[in-house]
């Protein structure tokens, strides 16, 4: 489902290069709900901003679904993003002048989906993530956890085949972040293939595998086990 | 997506910032009544100045000793049997009258005045189709028995008699006696200088002192019809030249010449009054420019979403385009009816009819819009044309 190969990102911001993504391989499969770890600055977001073709890489490939997607032009890129990918930020990034229900009817909108047809969609979406009411209500009138529940909603509608979420609790409180949660394991039980970054243990837990990134490289990739659930410092630790 | 949709989202998007849509029409509309409302106000002012002088007749024209600056002098005069001879072998001068300017105290039974004064002949009633006011102008009789008569205008009238008609009444004018016979009317004008008051008009014939034709500044005339006025002028010149032996000495002018150079005046006027509109619409347009550009970053991060979630690259731009055109084209619609209100209220204070061409609201709303055009598309190009996370991250 994804592959990647050697993948690099270097960031060069006036004089200064960062290499951000130092070359990445890994393979995930359909229905696999992984989570990425690491210490902040390790490069996290860069890889999942690259998987969610939000940013292009400096080398490497990347197979999505067997396509190889590095090289696409940018409207290839927006369609691939609009059917396959769904996004979870962890600042929502919903378009503040929009009520919740047309931040949900948004990808629908590009997808060339109807708007008798949108509504409907937007409405179960909203269902399943448990948000009822004040669907006519702004984001800057929700909750954070509502906002969260808008945005999930939105990633989901347009049945993508992977979403990304890079540290979508890590602006919500815990009791929050655990519903949230909730939901992320409701659509893993679905099917839908879910790649979640985040630092927390706590949160990772969640997750069936987990890749472990250092310094821009991936340093683990391991399945979930009791065990393997261990803080930032143990693991760095145990290296 | 299709227009349709387009459209509802480009309107959403003005919708869901109303102080920005505001702002940007507001820009717009100032700009375009501005230079609307004061181009028809120059354009009203130059209308106004033309038909003043097109009332005061475009058949006249006037005859000066022909001196340049730097030649010796060369003395020449104008006799009574010039205008004589002129009126009589000349068909295409109609009036011809003689005008002898001098100054001096006027003295009534109960005040004093300095005033100017004009020796001329009855001709100068229908050159200048002087208005009576009371009494009469004087007659050729009067002006050959040069008779002791002295016509005021309506200031000087007022200034020197507590009594509505002086008409009868005695004045002493440097000196020596004369009876008031008539009171010119004052005539209205927007344009200073046009109506000269305190003026006193004699026969030239009565005027005190010296040889009554000495001293004759200037002739002023009128052709018999307007396409006659340049044979006149030319034949006047050619008449004085061979009596007085004198080639090249006589200068003629007529007031359309005079006229133009007016229209020259009034089209700097116009000028200037164009740079000032072209100013305000300029103002405008920052105003516009500034709403655009103030709001680029909140946009871009909406654009980031935007692309995230599918839009490409021309999804983005008609959203755009579709926001800055209908704000272009209610802010222009508005300018242009308050610009227009403006000329009308302009047109009705004034009494002309209101001036505004069409050309000027093209112009208007064409620089309007593509100022709003221009600035609302210019950050949505940009922006469309990042990555998507490099959109997002703007902050
Ligand atoms: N846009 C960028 N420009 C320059 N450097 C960046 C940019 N984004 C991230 N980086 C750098 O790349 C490295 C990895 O960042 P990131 O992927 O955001 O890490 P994480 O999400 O794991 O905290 C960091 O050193 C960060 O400073
Ligand atoms: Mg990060």
């Amino acid at each position: 489902m994804i592959k990647v190969s050697n993948l690099r990102k270097v960031y060069s911001t006036g004089s200064v290069a960062v290499e951000a993504l130092k070359g990445v391989t890994l393979t995930m499969h359909k229905g696999e709900f992984v989570a990425v770890m690491g210490p902040s600055g390790s490069g996290k977001s860069t890889f999942m901003n690259l998987l969610g073709l939000l940013d292009t890489p400096t080398s490497g490939n990347y197979w999505l679904e067997e396509r190889e997607v590095s090289s696409l032009n940018k409207n290839e890129l927006a369609s691939l993003r609009n059917q396959k990918l769904g996004f979870v930020f962890q600042a929502f990034n919903l378009i503040p002048a929009l009520t919740a229900l047309k931040n949900v009817e948004l990808p629908m909108l590009y997808a060339g989906v109807k708007p008798q047809e949108r509504r409907q969609r937007a409405l179960l979406a909203l269902e399943k993530v448990g948000l009822g009411e004040r669907l006519q209500h702004r984001p800057n009138e929700l909750s954070g956890g509502q906002n969260q529940r808008v945005a999930i909603a939105r990633a989901i509608v347009n049945r993508p085949s992977v979403i990304m979420a890079d540290e979508p609790t890590g602006a919500l409180d815990t009791k929050t972040g655990e519903e949230i949660m909730e939901i992320f394991e409701e659509l893993h039980r679905e099917g839908t293939t879910i790649v979640l970054v985040t630092h927390e243990p706590d949160i990772a837990k969640h997750a069936k595998r987990i890749l472990r990134f250092k310094d821009g490289l991936l340093i683990r990739d391991e399945e979930v086990t009791n065990r393997t659930i261990s803080s930032e410092e143990e693991v760095n630790h145990e290296l | 997506m299709n227009f349709k949709e387009f459209i509802f989202v480009g309107l959403e998007g003005l919708r869901n910032n109303k102080l920005r849509a505001f702002l940007t029409t507001l820009g717009i509309v100032v700009g375009i009544a501005a230079v609307i409302s004061v181009i028809a106000i120059g354009e009203a002012g130059k209308a106004m100045i033309m038909s003043e002088m097109e009332s005061f007749g475009t058949n006249l024209f006037q005859v000066y000793p022909n001196y340049r600056e730097g030649e010796p002098y060369r003395p020449v005069n104008f006799t009574k049997q010039d205008v004589a001879v002129i009126k009589k072998i000349a068909p295409e001068v109609k009036y011809l009258a003689p005008m002898k300017y001098d100054q001096g105290e006027v003295r009534s039974t109960i005040g004093k005045k300095n005033t100017r004064i004009i020796g001329t002949t009855a001709d100068y009633k229908h050159i200048r189709n002087v208005e009576i006011l009371y009494g009469r102008f004087f007659s050729e009789e009067d002006d050959a028995v040069g008779k002791k008569v002295v016509v005021l205008d309506e200031m000087l009238a007022n200034d020197l008699f507590n009594v509505e008609n002086p008409v009868g009444e005695r004045v002493i004018l440097q000196g020596s006696a004369a009876v008031v016979i008539g009171v010119i009317k004052k005539t209205e004008s927007a344009i200073p200088g046009m109506t000269p008051d305190n003026y006193a008009y004699l026969p030239i014939s009565s005027m005190p002192g010296g040889s009554r034709w000495e001293n004759v500044g200037s002739l002023f005339g009128s052709a018999a019809s307007k396409e006659e006025v340049y044979q006149a002028m030319e034949r006047v010149k050619v008449i004085l030249e061979r009596r007085h032996n004198a080639v090249d000495h006589y200068a003629v002018y007529s007031m359309e010449q005079e006229m133009q150079t007016v229209s020259k005046v009034t089209g700097i006027i116009g000028l200037i009054i164009s740079c000032i509109a072209g100013i305000s619409l300029l103002v405008g347009g920052i105003g516009v420019m500034n709403i655009m550009l103030v709001s680029v970053t909140e946009r871009t991060r909406e654009i980031g979403i935007r692309m995230a979630l599918g839009a490409q690259r021309k999804d983005i731009l008609i959203q755009f385009l579709i926001e800055a055109i209908v704000l272009c084209a209610v802010g222009g619609l508005i300018g242009i009816l308050l610009g227009y209100g403006g000329a009308l209220i302009v047109a009705l204070v004034l009494k002309l009819p209101p001036l505004v061409s069409w050309w000027v609201v093209l112009l208007a709303f064409l620089f309007s819009a593509f100022i709003g055009v221009f600035f609302g598309l210019y950050p949505a190009n940009k922006a469309s044309k990042l990555d998507p996370i490099v959109a997002l991250r703007r902050e």
